[in-house]
C-alpha cells in the first residue's frame, strides 16, 4: 500500500509540472496522501497553512502589506492554486456536499485558462452563440491546451444538448 | 345603496393600495399546488434517470436533464421518493432528528415531490423545519448600498454604517452602468472602514460582474439568475450549462458566489407552463444544488409581487427559502424589494425568515433611503433600523443588527469618505472636496450630497478598468495615504482567494478575518437549549438601544 501511495505522489507531481502555465514555478508541497477532515483541517489558512501555496510558491505570511508596498507581490500571488481548491474539495466532500467538491474540481482545472479566455468561453455558452463544431472546438482546446478534463466533458455534453433542444447558433 | 363609512375608511388602508389577483393556474399565476404540477416519479436505469416527474427521458427540457443528472442522489432516490409527503414532512419539523439525516432524504426526491412534501406544511411547521435546516448556525444579514446619483462618498459613507450597525454582507448596483467600478471601490473601502472583514459585491451583468471580482475590487457575487422553465431560461440569456462554467469560473479566481431564483420571475416573463410558481422555483434550487454553487439567493427577491398578490404565496416564498436550506445550500432569503404598501405585511413578510434565522435575513436591506435603493426599493430600509433593533430587543432574535450611537456612526462614515478621499488622489481619480467628505458624513441620502462631475466620473471610472486597476493598487493607495488598516483590511479580504476557505457554504468574516461556514459553524439545531443561542453579550448589544429609559434617569 505504502508503494503503492508513493507512486501515486509521483504520478501526480509529474502531471502537475506538465501542466503547468508557462511562466508560473511550479508549487513545491507535495499533496497529502490522506483526505482532509472537515473537522481536523478546516480552515485551510489556520489549521493547515503548510499546505496554502500562492501560485508562485508562496505562503499566506509570505503575504504582508509591507511585501505589497515594496510592490514584490504581484496578482499571482493573490490567485488560488489547483491543489488548494483540490484540497478544498475534500473538505466538501467530507460534509457531503459533492456537488460543491466537482465545482471545485472544474475550477481547479480553469485556474490555468486566463481571464479573457474564461469571459470568451463562458459567452460561448450562452444559447444560440454558437454552432455545435464551436462549443466542440472549445471542449477540446480545453482538454488538450489546458488538460481541463472535468470541463470538457461539461461543455461537450452541452454542445449535445444544445443540439436537440435547438439552442445552438443557426448559421 | 348607500355607501358605509367603514368600508370607506377601509379602503383607505394602504393594504388596499396593493395589489392582488385570483388564482389563474393556466398561466401560472397560482403560488403553490397547481392542478398542472406533475406527479412525482422516478424512474433509474443503469445508474441514470430515465424518467423524472413523469417526463420520460428523450422528452427531457435541458432543466429536467440537468437536474436528473446532477441533482439527484441516485442511491437514495428510489427509497426517499417511496417515502409518504408527510412523512419526510415531519422528519422536517422534529427535533429529535438530525439536519443531516433529512438532507440525506431530499437529495432523492424530485421537484414535485419536494412541492409535495411541502404543500403538506403550514407556515409555523415550515419555520421550525428552516431554523433547523439552515446551513450554518449564526444567522446573518445582508445590505444594499447604493444612490440614485452613484455618488461614490455616499457609497463609502453608507457601508461604513452598514457594516458598523452589523451587515456581514453588502452589496451595491448602478443608476448608470459605467459607474459600476467606482460604485464598487467606494463599497469596498466604505465597507472595510465600517468593519474589516465585510464581503461585497456589486450587482451587474454577469461577465461584467465577474470581471471586477477577478481584479480583486469585489469579494463575492450573488447575481448568477436561474430559472424554473426553459424559455425563461434562455430568454435569460443562458442554460444550466453556462451558468455551471460560470460557477467554476469564480471559484477558480477564489471567488464566492450564489445564484439567484424566485418565485415568479417564470410568470412575469410569460413562460410558466401553468406550473405553480412552488413548482419552477423548486427546480431552480435543485440547478443551483447540481452546478454545486455553495448557495442561492431566492424568496422571489425582485419579483416578490407576484406570488405577494395570490393566496399563500407568502407561504410559497418561506417554503422556498426552506426547500434552499433542506439541499444543503446557503440561503439568502431577501426580504428586499417592496411589494407592499402596508407596514404590517411587510413586517409579517419578514418574520417568516427573521425569527428562526436563515444564513442572510434579508438580501438586502436598504442601508439607504428608499428614494436612493437603485434595486427598485426595498422592504426594509435606512429608516427602519431602530424598528428592527426593536423587534429584535422585543422578541430576543438575532437578526444581525445592533443599535449603535450617532458619535460611532458619525466616525466611521467620515474614515470611509476620508480614505475614498485620499484613494481618488492617489489614483489619479476626479478630486472629492473637503466639503464632499463632509456632507456624506452627516447626510441621510443623496439629496444632501453636493453633485459631482458625472461625466469626468464615468471617464475616470472606464479608466480603471482599462489601467486595470487591481484590489492590490487600492492596497497600495490606502497604505500611502496613511490608511495603513484599512490597507491590511483589503489586502486580507485579498488573501481570502489564496486558502479558498470562504468558497464553502454560507462563509463569512469575522472581524479578524476569520472564516465562519457552515463547515466548521454547522446548524446542530435539535430542539430547546440547542442550535444557535444569542450570547450574554450579544443580547447585551441587542438590550442597549439608547430610547430605554433608566432607574438613573430618575435621580435627580
Amino acid at each position: 500500500m505504502v508503494q503503492q501511495k508513493t507512486v501515486e505522489d509521483i504520478v501526480r507531481e509529474v502531471l502537475k509540472t506538465m501542466y503547468q502555465e508557462q511562466g508560473v514555478k511550479a508549487v513545491d508541497s507535495v499533496p497529502p496522501s490522506n483526505k482532509l477532515v472537515p473537522e481536523r483541517d478546516y480552515p485551510l489558512a489556520t489549521k493547515r497553512p503548510d499546505l496554502v501555496k500562492t501560485l508562485t510558491g508562496k505562503s499566506l505570511n509570505d503575504i504582508t502589506l509591507e511585501k505589497v508596498l515594496r510592490s514584490e507581490i504581484g496578482a499571482d500571488d493573490v490567485r488560488i492554486t489547483p491543489e488548494t481548491l483540490r484540497l478544498q474539495a475534500e473538505i466538501a466532500e467530507g460534509v457531503g456536499r459533492v456537488q460543491l467538491a466537482q465545482n471545485l474540481r472544474r475550477a481547479a482545472e480553469l485556474t490555468a485558462i486566463p481571464d479573457n479566455r474564461i469571459l470568451e468561453i463562458y459567452n460561448a455558452l450562452r444559447p444560440y452563440r454558437s454552432t455545435k463544431q464551436e462549443i466542440l472546438n472549445i471542449a477540446e482546446e480545453m482538454e488538450t491546451k489546458y488538460n481541463a478534463k472535468i470541463n470538457a466533458a461539461l461543455v461537450r455534453e452541452a454542445a449535445g444538448v444544445y443540439e436537440r433542444r435547438n439552442r445552438l447558433r443557426a448559421d | 345603496m348607500n355607501k358605509s363609512k367603514r368600508f370607506e375608511a377601509l379602503a383607505a388602508r394602504p393594504v388596499n393600495q396593493d395589489g392582488f389577483v385570483v388564482e389563474w393556474p393556466e398561466v401560472g399565476l397560482i403560488a403553490m399546488g397547481s392542478p398542472n404540477d406533475p406527479v412525482p416519479s422516478i424512474k433509474i436505469e443503469k445508474g441514470k434517470v430515465i424518467e423524472l416527474d413523469g417526463v420520460v427521458r428523450d422528452k427531457f427540457d435541458f432543466i429536467d436533464q440537468f437536474i436528473a443528472d446532477y441533482a439527484i442522489d441516485i442511491n437514495v432516490a428510489e427509497k426517499a421518493m417511496a417515502m409518504p409527503d408527510v412523512d419526510i414532512a415531519k422528519m422536517l419539523v422534529d427535533v429529535n432528528v438530525s439536519r443531516e439525516e433529512v438532507t440525506k432524504v431530499v437529495l432523492g426526491l424530485t421537484p414535485a415531490k419536494i412541492v409535495a412534501v411541502l404543500n403538506t406544511m403550514n407556515v409555523v411547521e415550515m419555520m421550525m423545519a428552516l431554523q433547523k435546516m439552515r446551513a450554518r448556525k449564526l444567522p446573518s444579514n445582508q445590505c444594499h448600498v447604493t444612490n440614485v446619483a452613484d455618488n461614490p462618498v455616499l457609497i463609502a459613507a453608507d457601508a461604513a454604517e452598514a457594516a458598523l450597525r452589523g451587515f456581514d454582507e453588502m452589496e451595491t448596483t448602478v443608476a448608470v452602468v459605467r459607474y459600476a467600478p467606482f460604485n464598487a471601490l467606494s463599497l469596498l473601502i466604505g465597507g472595510q472602514a465600517g468593519r474589516g472583514g465585510v464581503l461585497i459585491q456589486c450587482s451587474l451583468e454577469e461577465a461584467t460582474e465577474l470581471q471586477l471580482g477577478m481584479r480583486g475590487i469585489t469579494a463575492y457575487a450573488e447575481t448568477i439568475s436561474v430559472y424554473g422553465t426553459e424559455n425563461v431560461f434562455v430568454d435569460g440569456d443562458d442554460t444550466p450549462w453556462s451558468k455551471t462554467f460560470l460557477a467554476s469560473a469564480y471559484a477558480s479566481r477564489g471567488l464566492k458566489m450564489r445564484f439567484t431564483s424566485g418565485t415568479g420571475s417564470e410568470v412575469q416573463m410569460g413562460y410558466a407552463e401553468g406550473k405553480s410558481m412552488l413548482y419552477l422555483e423548486v427546480r431552480c434550487i435543485m440547478i443551483a444544488r447540481g452546478a454545486g454553487v455553495q448557495g442561492l439567493q431566492n424568496g422571489s427577491v425582485s419579483c416578490i409581487g407576484v406570488p405577494a398578490a395570490v393566496p399563500s404565496g407568502i407561504r410559497a416564498v418561506l417554503a422556498e427559502n426552506l426547500c434552499t436550506s433542506m439541499l444543503d445550500l446557503e440561503v439568502a432569503s431577501s426580504n428586499d424589494q417592496t411589494f407592499t404598501h402596508s407596514d404590517i405585511r411587510r413586517t409579517a413578510r419578514t418574520l417568516m425568515e427573521m425569527l428562526p434565522g436563515t444564513d442572510f435575513i434579508t438580501s438586502g436591506y436598504s442601508a439607504v433611503p428608499n428614494y436612493d435603493n437603485m434595486f427598485a426599493g426595498s422592504n426594509w430600509d435606512v429608516e427602519d433600523y431602530d424598528d428592527w433593533n426593536i423587534l429584535q430587543r422585543d422578541l430576543m432574535v438575532d437578526g444581525g443588527l445592533k443599535p449603535v450611537s450617532e458619535e460611532e456612526v458619525v466616525a466611521v462614515r467620515s474614515k470611509a469618505a476620508r480614505a475614498l478621499q485620499a484613494v481618488f488622489k492617489e489614483l489619479g481619480f476626479p478630486a472629492i472636496t473637503d466639503a464632499e467628505v463632509e456632507a456624506a458624513t452627516y447626510a441621510h441620502g443623496s439629496k444632501d450630497m453636493p453633485q459631482r462631475n458625472v461625466v469626468e466620473d464615468l471617464k475616470a471610472a472606464q479608466d480603471m478598468m482599462k489601467r486595470e486597476i487591481t484590489g492590490l493598487d487600492i492596497v497600495k493607495a490606502l497604505a500611502n495615504s496613511g490608511f495603513n488598516d484599512l490597507a491590511g483590511y483589503v489586502l486580507n479580504l485579498l488573501k481570502q482567494r489564496i486558502s479558498g476557505d470562504y468558497l464553502h457554504t454560507a462563509a463569512i468574516l469575522d472581524k479578524d478575518f476569520n472564516v465562519i461556514s457552515a463547515v466548521n459553524n454547522r446548524n446542530d439545531y435539535r430542539g430547546p437549549g440547542t442550535g444557535y443561542r444569542i450570547s450574554a453579550e450579544r443580547w447585551d448589544e441587542i438590550k442597549n438601544i439608547s430610547q430605554a429609559i433608566k432607574p438613573s434617569d430618575f435621580d435627580e
